[in-house]
């Protein structure tokens, strides 16, 4: 059971630490930098950014640390930057396959295609998984360090309901992988479409006419900010995100399915 | 031989089709592998082989007829997943991702299928499995792939051009492993596009041209009506004698020598070559495409009215629908 996983997984141990050391580094960076900005007005500084962008970073009391790292590190990380690079892994995963020829050996062995794609899939929960709980530790800590406090909670609400976004993301990139027989151009176009929904959710959402838009968009249901700030969530919205995963992941399997391999 | 019909023959193919719309890769085809044979599938490139393998296997769906796999119905995934437990396969390109080790490979595979034989087979080849898969030669990364074919000790094995990129020193010694094989009792399909290399290991071999199978025969006949090719540089007097020997088809003349099929005496051919003033000679397998010219009559056209072939008006060249891409099978220039 689930050698397929266990497999794909050990690939992605080296990026998988590669990425947490990264971001935790770039955490800490904020954070040293959110203590020299101290007594400096923040909010000042992105008064004179459009609304907008006030939204798309969500640059609310970015004079407490929790908004600080919310906008700096959540906003731009975890909505964006995870959000794109899982999109951009799962779209190279059977497209890359495909285009290596890798693909016919794997469909040799005795296990049906929805599984393999699954136990895929499933490979990506590592990263997702200790990325997670890297950086949520390593943010604490650090917090601590500089004599700050965040609230536990808070910080575990926003890692912990992030992973129903970072699934879609990555579905997301699946549905793309499943489609196309190039590695690239599925890469290519589960980013573009992921960066497309983060772009119409931050620019539609201060248009009231066309507000209605933004319910497309993953990003709508996860806001760190908020959550750090002051933990307010729904758990519709997760709710959605996770039906969301998991209609793409069977639309990707059903695809696969039919396909010609 | 070839009477155990009680048993369900390990490869049965039945009318099987795939087409892709615009090219028809193959076209109702039918034949059965028996059991414990080994079994040449030899074709031009580009002429639908791969293409029937990727069916058996159930990568491909076909658009008609069927075929069973060790019993299983190609249509029918659950069963064919089961099927593929005893099944081993080779396919062109193996794919191997770069930065795996060869070692992590076969463990992978080992978990998927077992590995009863792997330390028997690792005996036999040798790739340097503790190095990842961008160090390897082609050679090794083919031996890596044989050792994932047969590492469970599978009933039914199918290699896509199992020989390509190996040098003929390991082609040797890939036959010698077929036959031994073949002896132990595991039915071999593979497919191929070099005669000589069907001829020394098949016992019996289909032979597929533009998706359509034309001939099913015994290696015997086959081996009867193959012919060399050979190209002589002498003079055009010696030219003229030589090619008036028995057995001497589908001449073509250069500036300073001759070029054709021989399928005669060698012994009366090399009596021959020895009395005149010969330059250089070369003896080679003739490509496929040379191989079919020879079979069907060199201007092809009455294969037209036996069967509804494909016309055959282009002379040998005529390109397979395969991709739509090349014809040539050896990558070496004729002709015509």
């Amino acid at each position: 059971m689930f050698e397929t996983a266990r497999y794909e997984a050990g690939r992605r141990v080296r990026g998988t630490v590669l990425l947490s050391i990264g971001i935790s580094l770039y955490a800490a960076f904020i954070v040293w930098y959110f203590t020299v900005l101290e007594g400096v007005s923040i909010e000042k500084l992105f008064e004179e950014l459009p609304p907008a962008m006030q939204d798309a970073f969500g640059a609310e009391s970015l004079s407490t640390i929790g908004g600080f790292l919310g906008a700096e590190v959540y906003s731009f990380i975890w909505v964006l930057g995870l959000g794109l690079y899982l999109a951009y892994v799962a779209g190279g995963m059977i497209a890359g396959d495909v285009e290596n020829d890798r693909l016919d050996l794997l469909l040799s062995f005795p296990i049906s295609r929805g599984r393999l794609l699954a136990e895929k899939f499933a490979s990506l929960l590592l990263p997702i998984v200790v990325v997670n709980v890297v950086v949520g530790c390593a943010v604490y800590l650090l917090v601590d360090a500089v004599g700050e406090s965040i609230e536990l909670t808070h910080l575990a609400l926003t890692h912990a309901l992030s992973i129903p976004y970072l699934l879609v993301c990555a579905a997301i990139g699946t549905v793309f992988s499943v489609l196309v027989s190039r590695a690239a151009i599925a890469e290519r176009g589960a980013i573009g479409l992921v960066f497309v929904l983060f772009l119409v959710e931050s620019a539609v959402g201060s248009a009231e006419e066309y507000d209605w838009i933004q319910y497309v968009s993953p990003t709508h249901y996860y806001d760190p900010t908020t959550l750090l700030v002051d933990g307010s969530y729904e758990l519709i919205d997760s709710a959605i995100l996770l039906l969301a995963f998991l209609a793409l992941l069977l639309l990707s399997g059903i695809v696969f399915d039919q396909r010609d391999i | 031989m070839g009477t155990d019909s009680a048993e369900t023959p390990p490869i049965e193919v039945t009318e099987l089709s795939k087409d892709y719309g615009e090219v028809l890769a193959n076209d109702s085809l039918s034949f059965t592998v028996r059991k414990g044979e080994v079994f040449g599938f030899l074709g031009p490139n580009g002429a639908g082989k791969s293409t029937l393998i990727r069916m058996l296997l159930g990568l491909l769906k076909p658009t008609g007829g069927t075929a069973t796999v060790l019993g299983a119905d190609i249509h029918d995934e659950e069963a064919l997943i089961e099927a593929k437990r005893r099944i081993g396969y080779l396919p062109a390109q193996l794919g191997f991702e770069e930065a795996v080790t060869g070692e992590e490979i076969l463990d992978y595979h080992a978990s998927m299928k077992g590995e009863q034989r792997v330390d028997e087979l690792l005996d036999i080849f040798s790739p340097p499995l503790e190095r990842p898969i961008r160090e390897y030669s082609t050679g090794n990364e083919r031996m890596l792939g044989l050792i994932q074919a047969f590492m469970h000790d599978p009933d039914l094995v199918i290699m896509d051009e199992p020989t390509s990129g190996l040098d003929p020193l390991m082609q040797e010694e890939f036959n010698e492993f077929v036959r031994r094989e073949r002896d132990a009792g595991t039915t071999i399909f593979f497919s191929s596009h070099v005669l000589s290399e069907v001829r020394r290991v098949c016992d019996r071999v289909g032979i597929v041209r533009a998706g359509e199978l034309v001939e099913l025969e015994d290696v015997e006949t086959l081996l009867d009506q193959g012919g060399k090719r050979v190209r002589v540089h002498t003079t055009d007097d010696a030219s003229g004698k030589i090619t008036a020997l028995d057995g001497v088809v589908d001449v073509t003349q250069f500036p300073d020598g001759v070029q054709f099929i021989y399928t005669g005496e060698y012994n009366a051919l090399i009596e021959e070559l020895a009395t005149h003033d010969v330059h250089d000679v070369e003896i080679s397998e003739p490509p496929l495409e040379d191989v079919f010219v020879h079979y069907y009559g060199t201007s092809g056209t009455e294969s037209g009215s036996g069967t509804e072939n494909e016309s055959g008006t282009e002379n040998g060249s005529r390109t397979e629908n395969g991709s739509g891409t090349e014809t040539r099978t050896d990558g070496e220039s004729i002709d015509v």
